[in-house]
């Protein structure tokens, strides 16, 4: 009984984590405004974490860039599974204006499977909660095909 | 005993709540925002002078050879997009358009891509015109 109770609260309370890998700090400062009293993600019970190992939802902004690289290996393989990647911006989509420079070794579906995409340059507040609602719906699945 | 912000509060008390309530109210975007990417194929003529301006390199143009003429695609990935709306800034005709559809997040990559067919018409072939091949003989002759 205290496992399904786990499992409910579970769907109800993901964790976000938020990993910049060169971005431009235009989506950064978008999931921050999601954060805000004005968008207020924690009403839905989205709750910025400062690790990747608590963390059930990884938003990644930015293309790779040489410099990050390595660190977005080391990062995503420290949060646990269920993991749901979510790109947010064209940028790890498809590396966006730096495509083909020297400097990025973009995209990130090279690393890893994303999951929801949100496109945009910045994406709206808005459209960045369809895009975690999205998640949500991601997560259950992956953690009912886990049991 | 003094409150120094009893009065505030009691306003605040009785506001509405300063968070949006979007996912059961949606909310429009500003005027001017420059969102999806909506195209006209029936407007375009295929001067290709979005592909010239699109930074990212967003727009890709594939041309089959049809029967009738050209058959041109233009798809737009939007994965790639900066939305700076220069594409519909330089098209001459107006055929790309950026509305203020700000719903864009996908779990398939594929429901990004906006294109559009459309199927440009030859010319039609000059009729062979008879007074060349007289002047065709005189130069030989001349020669």
């Amino acid at each position: 009984m205290l496992k399904e109770l786990i499992a409910k609260s579970f769907e109800k309370s993901p964790w976000l984590f938020h990993l910049n890998t060169g971005s431009c700090n235009g989506c950064d400062i978008e999931i921050v405004s999601v954060i805000t009293p004005r968008y207020d993600a924690e009403r839905m019970g989205f709750k910025l974490t400062g690790t990747p190992r608590h963390a059930d939802i990884v938003l990644v902004t930015g293309p790779i860039t040489s410099q990050s690289k390595d660190r977005l290996i080391r990062t995503l393989a420290q949060v646990p599974d269920p993991k749901v990647v979510v790109a947010i911006g064209s940028c790890p989509r498809s590396t966006n204006v730096f495509n083909g420079s020297y400097s990025v070794e973009g995209p990130l579906d090279k690393y890893v499977p994303i999951d929801v995409s949100v496109a945009g340059c910045p994406p709206k507040p808005e459209a960045i909660i369809d895009g975690l609602a999205k998640a949500i719906e991601i997560l259950k699945e992956k953690r009912r095909a886990m049991k | 005993m003094k409150f120094p912000y009893l009065k505030e509060a009691i306003k605040s008390a009785f506001k509405k709540p300063s968070t949006e309530p979007y996912p059961k109210v949606n909310k429009e975007a500003p005027e001017g925002y420059r969102g999806k990417i909506k195209y006209y194929p029936e407007k375009c003529v295929n001067c290709g002078l979005c592909i010239r301006v699109c930074a990212p390199g967003c727009i890709t143009r594939t041309i089959e050879k049809v029967e009738e003429g050209d058959k041109v695609t233009f798809t737009f990935y939007q994965g790639q997009c900066t939305f700076c709306s220069l594409c519909a800034d330089f098209c001459p005709r107006g055929a790309i358009e950026l509305t203020k559809d700000y719903h864009l997040a996908v779990t398939d990559p594929k429901d990004l891509i906006v294109s559009g067919t459309f199927i440009k018409k030859a010319p039609p072939k000059p009729p062979v015109q008879p007074q060349n091949q007289p002047a065709a003989k005189n130069q030989e002759s001349n020669a």
